[in-house]
Parts: C-alpha cells; structure tokens; sequence
C-alpha cells in the first residue's frame, strides 16, 4: 500500500481574499523526498494553480523559502523524513504576500543598495593580491544565498517596527568590512542607520542559515563590537582613527 | 504657566519611560521571579557570608576576593553576549522561541533592543577588564586550598576549585569582547605579526563553546557555594585526597 503524507498549504490571492486559508493535499510518499518534492507535486497533479517560486532545488538559489512547520527552512532542503507527515508550509511571513507561497522580497534589494559599496585601498597595484587567510573571514559571508530565511525569523524584522537592516544585510556590510583590501568602516553606519542596536543577539538567525554562516557570532556581534570602538570606547576610538587615518568612516 | 507645568510634567514622564525600558513595566511572571530569585540569593549571601574557612582552607568564590566586587562580576554576565541571548528570550521573550508559533512575541509590543536602557550592555567590555583582573584571586584561592596544611594538600573541596578556576577563566577568555580585542578588529592578518592571527583563531575555537563555559562557570559557582556552607556547617566532610 503506498503511503501518503499530509500537506497544509497556505492559500490566498491578496487581490481578491483579505483572509487566507490553509488547504489539506494528500500526496504518495516518496523515499528521500523533500517538501518541495511534494509541493510541486500539488503544483503539478492536484492543483495549477498553486503559486510556489523555486529553482535550483540544490539549496543554492534561496527561492524556496517558507516556514515548514512554522520554522522558516528551504523546502529544497527540508526531508519529509524528518520534519513528519503531517506538514504545513506558510509563505514567509516578514514579507508581504504575493500569492500562496509566493512573497514578495523587493525591501532587501532596497536595503542592500544603501549599504556604502566596495571601496578599495588607493595605494594598491594591479593586480590586487591578497593573503588566504585575509579573505576567509569575509568568505564565510560570501556563502549566503539571499533566501531571506534570517531575515524572516528574526523578531525585530517580523515583529517590530524599527530601522534594523535584518541579519542578512549586517552579514553583506561586514563581508565588506572585513574585506582585506576594503577601505571603509560601515560599523558606525550600521549603528546610526542600519539600527544594529536593535539586534538583542537572539541567533535564530544563526539556527536557521541554510548555509551555516555564523551571523551572530561573527558578523552581527562583530560589527557590534566595532560600532562600540566608534561610539562608547574613547581610548579604542582614539585608537582606531590615530592607526586609520586614511580609512573612512561612514 | 498651568500649560508650561503640564508639559514640563510630560516631557518628564516621557523621558521617564524612554529611561525604563517597557519589558520592565509589562505583567511578566519569568521576569519577576528571576529579579525575586536575584534579590533573595543577594540578600542570602550578604546576610550569611562564608569567607575563607581555615579547617578546610577553602576561598567560596562568591566572596573572592570580597563580596563587594559581586556587582561587577554580575554586570560582566548580565552584559555578556550569550547570557544576553538568553535572558532576552527567556526572561524578555524577545523571542522566546524561533519557531513560529511560540515565540511569545506579536506585532505592535514596543521594543526597543539595545538602544535605550539596554544600550548599557555596550559597556561590556570595561566589566571584561574587572573580570580580566580578579582572576589572579581565584588561582589565589586555590594556592590557599592546598597549603593550608604544611605540605601539599590535595581535597575534595581543592578538586570543586580547580574545576571551577578552570572554568571561570575558559569562560573569561572566550569573551567576544576578547575576541574583538585579539583579532576581531583586525581586517588584515597579513600585515601584522602572525601571533595575532594564531590568538585570533585559538581564541574563536573556545568562543565557540561560550555560552556552554558561562553556564558550567555559574553552575559551579553555587555548587562549590554550596559545598563550603556544607562543609563549614559540617554537613560534608572536606575528604583529603592528598597529602
């Protein structure tokens, strides 16, 4: 007898329901199968008209982003096995709703383009060298795939109405603060504008990174750390802009 | 006149708010009964203190080097980044859990984060120092609790103070303020001496574990605590294991 799990899918067309609904879909049970197996399996036999946005289903692109089971995971990524058979995807709830699973992200592209660019050192030759251990730092952040998982966990994101940039935004500024070659310190912008004061250091960031990037430990507190040399350690300060002189402070 | 005074009075009540931050004013039994388990255990170990026993040679090191340095030793926890992690979930729930559906948290209840009264956890690193400095007392102590005697001594009490040394210094050491201060404010490891970059990476290794060492080091506080007032009271023998 072949063996089916459950799905609660979230639905709703914000153009024309005001209240969405979570609609039940039975699907066979396939081994090593993930939650995007089975939604695309709605998708493709139960209901067109579901609207899911994926892509690469290697955990590479971000797309498939949802909470399973009320935690904010890939569905790419998520095994049936292991979250049960009994499962409900939601669309990411800190953004707002396109149709069903679909949300729309379009807040982070406006929030990474504020974040002061790659500014390279004037006194570097072509081309640029730089030491292994110098980039790997900044490497870890490199991995993120943008799916906004952290983003959508976070409380002061979700939750609340503040300036924070998010955890994924903090992660791309100290990519390029801790670029080795890298002139600019976005510390004291992060603090001032990108409200990093708001982040309570929760780190269900951290718990849900598709990727394992350490957002807390070494992007969020790091950066923190770094805006506490500019705002509230005068000797670190005085430091810091005495061995600095050519380097800019946002 | 009248219109002034009122709006003095506002603005006073305003910045009074700003200064308490609203977790403080919302009807929270976690909160509550963790300051009520604070000021009692406080009360309780000013009232009864137990310093250095001479039958045992044993330092509690609530009181070392004085009972007096406990602020600062409680603010060097109170602003350390994992008991931060913890005490905002658990005693604030901000969140209390990640997962969707409990996590204690809603739209519209006002946070602040650390901008406002918790912008004091951005001090950090000076209570880092205070820490950084009492140390000694407590290798001090343990020197004590095997000299006592002519000769060496080994007790079971010295075993609970090494144990504990070891851990209040592992979790001293990993700080992320320490880690701050040894690497993480460098962007080129290159261009400084490479002991740098050897204590930066030697020092992100224990960090990894700091919020395990700030619980273990708190748990074997009282239990050593616990232990001295055993043995002062002679509940509990202090076994010499060595002599």
């Amino acid at each position: 007898m072949d063996e089916k799990i459950t799905l609660n899918i979230y639905r709703q067309d914000p153009s024309v329901e005001e209240k969405g609904h979570y609609q039940k879909f039975e699907v066979p049970l396939v081994d090593g199968m993930v939650v995007l197996d089975a939604v695309r399996y709605v998708q493709e036999k139960l209901d067109t008209t579901l609207a899911i946005r994926w892509n690469c289903k290697a955990a590479k692109c971000g797309s498939c982003a949802a909470e399973i089971n009320g935690m904010p995971k890939l569905m790419c990524k998520t095994r049936v096995d292991k979250v049960g058979h009994n499962i409900t995807v939601s669309p990411m709830g800190a953004y707002p709703l396109i149709r069903d699973l679909v949300t729309d992200v379009t807040e982070n592209w406006d929030i990474l383009r504020q974040i002061p660019k790659f500014t390279p050192r004037e006194d570097l030759e072509f081309p640029w060298k730089m030491h292994q251990e110098d980039i790997e730092r900044s490497k870890e952040f490199k991995k993120c795939i943008q799916c906004f998982l952290c983003q959508d966990v976070c409380h002061v994101v979700r939750e609340h109405s503040t300036p924070y940039f998010g955890p994924a935004h903090i992660v791309k500024a100290a990519s390029l603060d801790m670029h080795p070659i890298d002139s600019v310190d976005r510390s004291t912008f992060l603090n001032k504008v990108g409200g990093l004061g708001f982040c309570n250091i929760t780190k269900c960031c951290q718990d849900v990174c598709p990727e394992h990037i350490h957002i807390t430990d070494n992007a969020i507190i790091q950066e923190k750390e770094r805006a506490v040399d500019m705002t509230y350690d005068p000797i670190a300060r005085l430091i810091k802009r005495k061995r600095t002189k050519e380097t800019r402070v946002v | 006149m009248i219109g002034n005074q009122n709006q003095a009075r506002q603005k006073s009540n305003r910045s009074m708010t700003r200064l308490i931050p609203k977790e403080f004013l919302e009807p929270n039994w976690r909160l509550w009964s963790f300051i009520l388990l604070l000021v009692v255990g406080i009360f309780l170990m000013v009232t009864y203190p137990v310093y250095y026993s001479k039958s045992t040679g044993l330092t509690d090191p609530f009181y070392s080097p004085t009972v007096a340095v406990l602020p600062f030793v409680g603010l060097f926890r109170l602003t350390c980044y994992a008991y931060r992690k913890d005490y905002h979930r658990h005693v604030f729930n901000h969140p209390r859990n990640c997962e969707i559906g409990f996590r204690g948290e809603f739209k519209g209840r006002e946070y602040t984060g650390e901008t406002r009264f918790f912008r004091l956890e951005n001090l950090h690193r000076y209570f880092m120092y205070f820490a950084v400095a009492i140390l000694p007392f407590f290798y001090y102590d343990l020197y004590l609790s095997m000299t006592y005697q002519p000769g060496f001594t080994l007790t079971l009490g010295g075993i609970l103070l090494i144990v504990n040394t070891a851990f209040v210094t592992i979790y001293t050491f990993s700080c992320h303020a320490i880690r701050h201060l040894v690497g993480g404010n460098v962007d080129c490891f290159s261009c400084q001496h490479n002991t740098r970059k050897r204590l930066f990476s030697g020092q992100t290794k224990i960090n990894a574990h700091h919020e395990t060492f700030a619980w273990l080091s708190l748990t074997m506080f009282f239990l050593v605590d616990l232990f001295i007032r055993a043995t002062v009271a002679g509940v509990i023998p202090n076994i010499v294991l060595l002599h």
